[in-house]
């Protein structure tokens, strides 16, 4: 019969646990003095630091697609200026596009890309 | 319109803050919180500051214990007050673990307050002999001489099998009652 499927296994252990044990007294007695000398904090404390972090953590999940659409926004936005700069650059002289335009396509460029920055920046310092 | 001072804020961010605060995914109230943790603070304080060896880390850990608790509804709700209890010892056993791999220092290093110590020399011994034991064994221990709990309830609470409870808490009982027993012999020396 394996060890643990003896009933008996269980009864000595049962029964060893009963006996005066100066080891089991031993440390019964510090965990009395221990709630002697140390109380614990109040339940109201406690409610409230899980209520902030479950805020917490509620607004995390709900600003996490708006921080990968910045991201995107942001990645896309540095792709394209890439792809203007190497286009101005006089290796593939754009046939269409007039020197005003590419300017402007440009400046916009720039602004989306500040203003992805400045907005991953905000929520970030906002945040933590 | 974003407000002025607020450049970036999400709407569903804001929509969240000017909504009155939602009350948390728990299964219970406040104040069957406050009856659970009335019944179940002291041990589980106890068992930290025995385990952990500093009272500043049990203080903390105790407060995790509980908001993880209120953080996971599924896991908590339908429970009895039994299985509870062991569900909270489970939560602070891993905090432990946790916080001890991370390398937060384990010391007995607060000495008992002279004056409010139930059995100061008492206390040494079982501080000194603590202080000598692992976690684990320290764990097994306490759950098994202080809470009460049957190999299988320890195993429930530590994540071991009932045949290693077996098997490291008659390793660390003989191990704790030889430390004692040279603690008692030097004081009577």
């Amino acid at each position: 019969m394996h060890p643990e499927q003896n009933p008996l296994h269980s009864e000595t252990d049962r029964l060893e646990s009963l006996r005066p044990d100066p080891l089991r007294r031993a440390l019964r007695s510090y965990a009395a003095s221990i709630a002697a000398t140390h109380a614990a904090p109040p339940a109201s404390i406690v409610w409230l630091r899980a209520e902030r972090r479950s805020r917490r953590l509620a607004i995390e999940r709900a600003e996490r697609p708006l921080r990968i659409m910045q991201v995107l926004g942001l990645v896309c936005a540095v792709l394209a200026a890439a792809w203007m700069l190497r286009q101005t650059g006089g290796l593939h002289p754009l046939p269409t596009m007039g020197t005003t335009m590419v300017i402007l396509a440009i400046a916009m460029t720039i602004l989306v890309i500040a203003g992805c920055w400045t907005m991953m920046h905000a929520s970030r310092r906002l945040s933590s | 319109m974003t407000p002025a001072g607020e450049p970036g804020r999400g709407i569903l961010a804001r929509e969240l803050e000017l909504q009155p605060a939602e009350p948390m995914a728990a299964p219970m109230s406040e104040l069957e919180f406050q009856r659970l943790y009335d019944a179940t603070a002291g041990p589980i304080l106890g068992y930290l500051v025995a385990v952990s060896g500093r009272r500043d880390v049990a203080d903390d850990l105790l407060q995790e214990t509980y908001c993880r608790l209120l953080a996971r509804p599924r896991k908590a709700s339908g429970l009895d007050a039994d299985a509870t209890r062991r569900y909270l010892f489970r939560i602070a056993t891993n905090l432990v673990r946790d916080r001890w791999r991370s390398g937060e220092t384990q010391s007995f290093a607060e000495p008992v307050e002279a004056g409010q110590a139930v059995d100061l020399d008492a206390s040494i011994d079982i501080r000194a002999m603590l202080q000598h034991l692992k976690t684990r064994e320290r764990q097994l221990l306490w759950l098994a001489y202080v809470e009460g709990m049957d190999h299988a309830e320890i195993a429930a609470a530590t994540g071991l099998t009932r045949l290693s409870v077996r098997m490291l808490l008659y390793r660390a009982r003989n191990k704790a009652k030889l430390l004692l027993h040279r603690g008692e012999t030097t004081h009577a020396s």
